[in-house]
């Protein structure tokens, strides 16, 4: 069990939730990048020199460190590929200067591990610190350890991650290889699109997790990760991760989809929705785009929808009119081969 | 808590193919660190490196890969990974069985193919058949694939303690009832990115590296993989069994992004975190597989926080010395070569040693040497400050 305490996020949104359609911003060439705040909590020479991956890590996560009340046990980051746009960088000047003299900057900073080694950097933190990396379930593995972590050591409090940037590695690859879309499609419109590819998104996404139930903001029930590309085995597995996790009369209010936009994966979340017939379905991609970490957005997502208990229209896909968001189902897919269910409900008052 | 054994390894680098040919080099005190023979690069001839000498193409026709795209990385994990497959005896129901989880980790990806990753990232063509393999994550979701496991899979990245930690957490997989068994390990091929970030850390040596040495002047890179399979000591009845994972701890420095800290706080708490798991005392340590880079921040920060811990210092030697530093795959090649000091009774030697460090004193062991070997510790320390340590017992 893991109890949610903050949340903190960058995205591509003013807000995390805008409250109606004409407030989100729109995509720019099928392309959502993040707007930045001014990352108070960071000493600005430092923010300097720090490439956005890091920066969006770190400025999203320190003021949850400084202001945390309890001592921090660790530091667990989900991030496919880190700081990319330094690791370019870095390639760059080793083919274009032939292997020559080169300056280090670059390549300290393109290790993926550079978010979570610079926070226990910045934290004075001598705990635990790991970065998983495993692509579309690299936040879903970091969300195991900490479960894992939790229960080895019932009072202890870590801080939990999920980080993508947009770099000129990712999008040119990731484009070539035909994850994004090629024909222009608003955000806005991502969901009707018939046409294969997603918009390509990106963000950070922070949380104080440990075992105490007293004023959390959310609870962590469960979680399974799958690697496979067969629709059946996707229902099979989520009708057994149901039957683990319901107790008898309890059911998903809503249904956080992963949908993308994206013709080919569009039937993994059509079979989602079939083992929902009495739940909310709502989206939020049209806010993020997609990556590799995107539920760990989903799951900041989440932790709000719970708190507030108001969905905005513009997220809602079928409205089964549900008064209260108790339970959450987050169903995530990356590339048509690995997908995530996570489930996590309000914690009794 | 159940004991976790290790039932089956496997390992490539430098000094040989197999686990059998890794030990006779280990026990000759051979050093497999050369100039290149098969990887470009401008520095071929002019620094040393520990290369596996096995071409792409060889490794590619030994396991039967026709699929594109596959990086030398992920080739040289497929060859421990079958090794560490075959003398555990695994059977495919269970390798493909959704109790068996695959962890893996390295640092470069198919970042080996700098070239095509350069002309690919930069969008200047219709993108090469490497387009999907280059980021870290690759390996493990290719090997997953082409073995069918069904289980967990991730990939850990701690820089140079990436395979270490990897390690744990197969274990932890299996303790919280996760997976009934977990292959784990992690692999590193050379690639012109870390030759030239090391470089322009200024940390290679153009001479073969010399851990522990006071004249030390930096690391010598290295390639290769090693994997390991772990299980529940019950669950291993009849099997043969390598070693146990008695220990385990990760800590971070939180010093600074590349270097060590003086008093080496991370390397100091993870050795003793692990011995605490392990529910040991230091004394009864009788054997540590140091971190030992050679470059002149480590050894010194690894001597001092040994010297901290332990009130006499067991023996200790950086097969560094041998292999060159594989990043990725270092910390599961050299809980290999704890296992076999474990399986076979035995300890290696650290190689090109001659004068210890003034401050610390300290001289890793120089001869091969059989004695009784209950308890080995193996450290893996990467940049920044992701500090880990392993310890194996005797089953």
């Amino acid at each position: 069990m893991i109890y949610v305490h903050k949340i903190a996020s960058v995205t591509p949104q003013k807000e995390l939730l805008p409250a109606s359609i004409d407030e989100v911003n729109e995509s720019v060439n099928n392309v959502l990048k993040v707007v930045e705040p001014k990352y108070e909590g960071v000493p600005l020479s430092i923010l300097r020199r720090m490439g956005k991956a890091v920066r969006m890590g770190v400025g999203a996560a320190l003021p949850l460190i400084n202001t945390l009340e309890f001592p921090l046990n660790g530091i667990v980051i989900g991030t496919a590929n880190g700081g990319m746009e330094d690791c370019i960088k870095f390639l760059n000047q080793v083919i274009e200067f032939e292997e020559g003299t080169l300056t280090p900057t670059n390549f300290v900073q393109s290790t993926p591990n550079a978010i979570a080694a610079q926070l226990s950097l910045l934290s004075a933190n001598n705990g635990y610190n790991i970065t998983h990396v495993n692509r579309g379930l690299a936040f879903e593995n970091a969300l195991l350890d900490v479960w894992m972590l939790l229960k080895e050591n019932k009072t202890h409090t870590y801080l939990l991650g999920g980080v993508e940037e947009i770099s000129s590695y990712n999008y040119n690859i990731d484009y070539l290889a035909d994850w994004f879309k090629k024909d222009e499609v608003s955000n806005k419109a991502m969901f009707a699109s018939e046409t294969e590819g997603t918009l390509s998104g990106e963000g950070s996404a922070m949380f104080i997790v440990n075992a105490f139930p007293e004023k959390a903001i959310a609870k962590i029930d469960a979680l399974h990760l799958m690697h496979t590309d067969d629709v059946t085995e996707i229902e099979r597995q989520l009708q057994h991760f149901f039957n683990q996790h319901l107790e008898d009369g309890q059911s998903i209010d809503v249904l956080v989809s992963g949908e993308n936009g994206d013709i080919r994966s569009r039937h993994f979340f059509e079979a989602s929705e079939r083992l929902l017939k009495d739940a909310t379905i709502v989206r939020f991609k049209h806010l993020t785009g997609d990556f590799a970490t995107a539920s760990a957005l989903a799951l900041t997502i989440t932790c709000q929808l719970i708190q507030s208990n108001v969905l905005p229209d513009h997220m809602v896909k079928i409205d089964r009119h549900k008064k209260n968001i108790n339970k959450v189902l987050i169903y995530n897919q990356h590339k048509g081969i690995q997908h995530s269910f996570i489930l996590v409900s309000k914690p009794a008052a | 808590m159940s004991r976790i054994v290790v039932t089956g390894i496997g390992v490539v680098t430098a000094l040989g193919d197999s686990v059998a040919a890794n030990r006779d080099a280990l026990k000759k005190g051979q050093c497999g660190i050369s100039f290149l023979e098969l990887f470009p690069s401008r520095y071929a001839e002019t620094l040393r490196f520990g290369e596996v000498k096995i071409s792409n193409e060889q490794l590619k026709q030994k396991f039967k890969v026709r699929d594109k795209g596959v990086t030398r990385t992920t080739l040289l994990a497929m060859h421990a990974f079958e090794e560490a497959l075959q003398n555990s005896g695994l059977t495919n129901e269970q390798l493909t069985s959704y109790d068996t989880a695959l962890i893996g980790a390295n640092t470069v990806g198919g970042m080996c193919l700098t070239d095509e990753l350069y002309h690919d990232a930069n969008n200047d063509f219709e993108g090469s058949e490497y387009i999907s393999s280059y980021d870290i994550g690759s390996v493990n979701i290719y090997m997953q694939k082409h073995y069918g496991i069904k289980g967990i899979g991730n990939t850990i990245n701690t820089a140079c303690s990436s395979s270490a930690n990897a390690i744990m957490y197969g274990a932890r997989l299996i303790q919280h009832g996760l997976a009934k068994r977990a292959i784990v390990g992690g692999s590193d091929s050379l690639a012109k990115f870390t030759i030239n970030g090391f470089n322009s850390l200024q940390i290679l040596s153009s001479e073969i590296c010399r851990p522990f040495d006071a004249s030390r002047q930096g690391l010598n890179l290295g390639e290769g993989a090693a994997y390991l399979v772990l299980e529940k000591q019950e669950d291993a009845v009849g099997k043969k069994v390598y070693a146990v994972l008695s220990g385990y701890c990760n800590a971070s420095d939180a010093f600074h992004p590349s270097s060590l800290s003086d008093a080496g706080d991370g390397p100091y708490l993870a050795m003793s975190g692990a011995i605490q798991e392990a529910g040991l005392q230091s004394h009864q340590i009788n054997f540590i597989n140091a971190h030992g880079t050679a470059t002149v921040n480590n050894d010194e920060v690894e001597s001092k926080a040994m010297l901290r811990l332990f009130k006499d210092v067991p023996p200790f030697a950086s097969t560094k010395s041998n292999t060159g530093h594989t990043l990725g795959g270092s910390g599961a090649i050299e809980a290999v070569y704890s296992i076999l000091s474990i399986e076979h009774q035995e300890l290696y030697p650290s190689l090109h040693f001659e004068t210890a460090i003034e401050s610390t004193g300290l001289k890793p062991l120089l001869n091969y040497v059989q004695q009784p070997v209950h308890h080995v510790m193996s450290n893996s320390f990467g940049f920044g400050g992701n500090c880990s340590s392993l310890i194996f017992s005797k089953a």
